[in-house]
């Protein structure tokens, strides 16, 4: 009896092992070698493709006595043609001598010889099979085909046009630095690998997704990371066994603890300085090629209430923004559910001229007022996603509809209490403090749980929502931290960093994340008084000069 | 028996809220009349007291829950039926706060809703947070100590700030010499709140230190016991002698009565919030102990399978526990104490202690021969 029941728990908790299970498609299958003909070969390429129009082969002969043929395959688009041009086939075609001796080279002399004098290529790798050669095809590489010889040479000259590097669209910052994370995953790393010049920042990187066999690179702070959260981070990884991999969010609801929350459970950013910095407290990084927002773990709740901008402004002002983000973040979850508890269960805890305000402004309301609430809180959600997906061009068009038509016009027509349109604006611009998009997606939705609650059993119904919703907040993990970590379980050390933020002289030691390696990170020579006593020593000579 | 551990501070949380539940907003020391701060006061070194009994058994079997050792204490059969009586006790009392509760929001601000419709939420969630396991109610515990402190402190600057306090109402100490105040502070202070804390030898195992024990709960049953005083002392110096031996709820009362430039008034909610939140940890460990306790005598593989019956078994004792609130608050102050936490929390307790050490006694003579 109690088995089925707790088959259905484990099986909603572990929602990964249930694999999906994916059709072998014939191009990733073909492990057989190549051919030695160079004919067989690109006939074989041709039927593998379907004799696509992006695939260019260009065949050509090189060398002296012209009699080896070779073979330039690449995908348009995909390659930098410049260099393809001048480093690869330019160098092949070349009269090159071959035959000093009127004794043409072996297959394997010349490919020896192409190698190591002809290609002046960046990197050249072997490729002995098919599987290997269509994934570097695929991946921007050319490939050099020489008849007679049962091996390829993939040649990096990937190119083609991708999105430069930008301002951050969503998480700006008044003093920090400018520059976001871009499609490529290269180009991304790059930008941490700039900002932390050690050797032990390690990456790994593997293909993932069946057919779309996208790049994935894990990136971590060797020496301060706990290995058992890498072990981790790696057999979930490896246990995703999907077709597609599209972004950063596919490999997000596969390796999460729990799915079953509203609360986001893995951090994304798009500043690479937030990833350096969350490297350096010993978090693991996920890049995934062609997204711009990789991911970070493990994650906590207070996490999505820090910004970049906090460590870049005096500590006083970023501690009071975070407090005020907190509180902004109490009034979008329960703004409009407040007001439907008091109003419709507790008039008699407001008071009366408010109440009598209140109560004139809503004769001639004809819903209750949590259908009112309801109402208004759902126009708001479609006004906001009809912006979103509005071409920009019309976006104008809604946010005049919404303001006048459904502001205005609705209270003058009696339909909605301006009350109500004063709350749900509130609730609207405090939902827009919480730095975390995924935060304050989680928060809007919840809101409407509560909103729900609160007008069965008002105040009441409100402090049962916290209490399911702090426990169940308490009750999931990330990579093994508890969500809520430094609040619950409390620990001390890093209530330094967490609500407020102190001046960073006092931020000796890395959040405590399970048996990191290094969890000091200031030196102890370094006092944490920031008063130098070379410059007390300058203020006091001063005042004797002036003296 | 859960993996799962709790740490000292989530212990503290635990024992701190739990002896605020109830007591904090029901009345139950008028009988001492004015000095009723006093004789909370005294209950809680009585509750000290209570401890050094607990607190030997306990260190003899840091690792078991109650209703493993009493057996061993007892004997198999007698300690089995002494356990399954404590697991009653445990359910009963739970039922009880779960009607003070019930029957608190029904008559101050929910008083169109039926009071079976608030019994069966609040158990529900209970039972969702008891499913989670012992280490996400530490953890939520944790977390609403520092939203009960909070609640606290604004609730306290407004009543002193207010204007309300007269402290006439409070003299002269010791109107009626120490006699009312004795009495009062032994058996019924000592027993609620503070002998209720025995529901913890249940919990104890899971405490991630076994060392701490002495100095988690010492200090949870001072802050608490200071607190309850204090809270005892400002609603006699506000509503007087007289207002207090007729109002059940006196913090309610209290609160009320602050009246801020016409705005800040009837802070009822900040109450009505503490009270949630105080007696949902307190019925939700005497339900865990409760259930867990049946999970150790009858052999049950986890907890989890019978929270939901026994939570139901909680609603439907709640609602029948007494036709009226005035039945429930007599039945508290007269059959609970003497059939329940004087037995329960004080007898066995301290029979316990005594077999326990005439047995060591014997094992030792026994070894010395």
């Amino acid at each position: 009896m109690n088995s089925a029941w707790d088959r259905l728990v484990k099986k909603s908790r572990r929602p990964y092992k249930t694999v999906q299970h994916v059709e072998e498609t014939e191009i990733m299958s073909n492990n057989k070698g190549i051919h030695s003909s160079l004919d067989e070969n690109i006939e074989q390429i041709k039927d593998s493709f379907g004799n696509s129009g992006d695939l260019i082969i260009r065949s050509f002969r090189m060398g002296k006595p012209f009699s080896h043929k070779v073979a330039s395959i690449y995908i348009n688009g995909l390659t930098d043609k410049e260099i393809l041009g001048t480093f690869i086939i330019e160098r092949l075609m070349k009269d090159v001598n071959l035959s000093e001796n009127d004794d043409p080279f072996s297959p394997s002399q010349l490919t020896t010889y192409i190698k190591e004098h002809i290609l002046s290529i960046t990197n050249v790798r072997d490729v002995p099979d098919w599987n290997k050669l269509f994934l570097s095809l695929l991946s921007g590489e050319t490939i050099v085909l020489v008849d007679g010889w049962n091996h390829g040479f993939a040649c990096a000259a990937q190119g083609g046009d991708l999105r430069a590097i930008s301002e951050p669209t969503t998480e700006s910052s008044v003093r920090g630095p400018k520059d976001s994370f871009t499609e490529s995953l290269i180009s991304n790393t790059a930008m941490i690998r700039r900002r932390i010049k050690s050797p032990n920042l390690w990456l790994e990187t593997m293909e993932l997704g069946k057919i779309t066999q996208t790049g994935v690179g894990i990136m971590y702070m060797k020496g301060i990371v706990n290995d058992k959260l890498l072990t981790e981070v790696k057999e979930r990884l490896s246990k995703i066994k999907v077709d597609e991999v599209q972004g950063s969010n596919t490999i997000e609801e596969w390796i999460s603890d729990n799915i079953w929350t509203p609360w986001p459970t893995i951090f994304t950013t798009e500043r690479p300085d937030v990833v350096a910095g969350n490297l350096l407290e010993g978090r693991v990084v996920i890049f995934v090629n062609e997204t711009p927002t990789p991911l970070i773990l493990p994650a906590t709740w207070n996490q999505f209430f820090q910004t970049a901008e906090d460590y870049y402004l005096r500590w006083s002002m970023s501690s009071f923004l975070r407090l005020l983000r907190i509180f902004s973040f109490l009034i979008t979850l329960l703004g409009p559910s407040l007001f439907i508890a008091f109003l419709s269960f507790h008039p008699e805890l407001i008071p009366t001229p408010f109440l009598i305000n209140l109560a004139s402004q809503r004769q001639s309301v004809p819903f209750p007022i949590v259908i009112e609430a309801l109402l208004m809180e759902f126009t708001f959600e479609v006004l906001r996603e009809a912006g979103i997906r509005m071409p920009r061009p019309v976006g104008q068009a809604v946010s005049i509809v919404g303001a006048l038509v459904l502001g205005e016009a609705a209270v003058s027509a009696g339909i909605v209490s301006s009350a109500m349109v004063i709350v749900v604006a509130a609730t609207a611009i405090a939902s827009f403090t919480i730095p975390h998009y995924a935060m304050t997606d989680a928060v809007r939705l919840l809101r409407f749980c509560m909103m729900i609650l609160s007008s069965l059993l008002g105040l009441y119904g409100i402090g049962l929502g916290l209490i399911i919703l702090v426990a169940h907040t308490c009750s999931i993990r990330s990579f093994g931290i508890p969500y809520l970590a430094p609040f619950s379980p409390f620990i001390l050390a890093d209530q330094k960093d967490s609500i407020l933020r102190l001046p960073l002289p006092f931020l000796s030691e890395r959040p405590r994340l399970i048996n990191q390696l290094k969890t000091k990170r200031i030196e102890d020579s370094q006092t944490s008084s920031p008063e130098n006593d070379n410059m007390k020593n300058q203020d006091s000579k001063k005042d004797s000069y002036e003296k | 028996m859960e993996k799962a551990k709790i740490s000292a501070i989530q212990l503290f949380a635990l024992m701190f809220i739990f002896d605020l539940g109830t007591a904090l907003i029901v009345s139950y020391g008028v009988t001492a009349g004015k000095d009723d701060w006093l004789s909370i006061l005294l209950g809680m070194s009585g509750g000290i007291i209570l401890f050094f009994i607990y607190y030997p058994v306990y260190r003899k079997y840091p690792d078991l829950p109650l209703t493993s050792y009493i057996g061993e204490i007892f004997g198999k059969y007698i300690g089995w039926i002494f356990g399954f009586l404590y697991c009653i006790s445990f359910l009963y009392i739970a039922a009880r706060n779960v009607r003070d509760f019930g029957d608190l929001l029904s008559s101050s601000t929910l008083t169109e809703t039926p009071l079976l419709v608030i019994h069966t939420s609040f158990v529900l969630v209970i039972c969702y947070v008891l499913y989670q396991g012992i280490e996400v109610l530490g953890r939520t515990a944790e977390i609403f100590l520092f939203v009960l402190i909070l609640l606290g402190i604004i609730g306290n600057f407004f009543v002193l700030v207010s204007g309300d306090i007269t402290f006439q109402q409070i003299r002269p100490p010791l109107e009626h010499g120490w006699g009312p105040i004795i009495t009062t502070a032994f058996p019924t202070i000592t027993t609620f709140p503070f002998g209720e804390m025995f529901a913890f030898m249940m919990l104890m195992p899971y405490l991630n230190k076994t060392k701490l024990v002495k100095k988690t709960w010492l200090s949870a049953l001072i802050c608490s016991g200071l607190i309850l005083s204090w809270t005892a002392f400002l609603n006699m110096t506000v509503l007087g002698l007289d207002v207090m031996e007729r109002s059940t709820f006196p913090t309610l009362a209290t609160i009320g009565k602050v009246s801020l430039f016409d705005f800040i008034e009837r802070l009822d909610a900040i109450v009505v919030l503490t009270l949630l939140l105080t007696v949902f940890f307190k019925a939700a460990i005497f339900l865990y102990s409760a259930v867990i306790g049946i999970v150790d005598l009858f052999k049950l593989k986890n907890h989890q399978q019978i929270i939901l019956p026994v939570g139901i078994i909680l609603i439907f004792t709640s609602m029948t526990i007494a036709s009226s609130f005035s039945e429930h608050l007599e039945e508290g102050f007269d059959a609970s104490i003497k059939f329940v936490h004087i037995p329960f929390f004080i007898i066995i307790p301290f029979l316990m202690l005594v077999i326990s050490f005439i047995r060591n006694y014997i094992k030792k003579r026994s070894n010395a021969k």
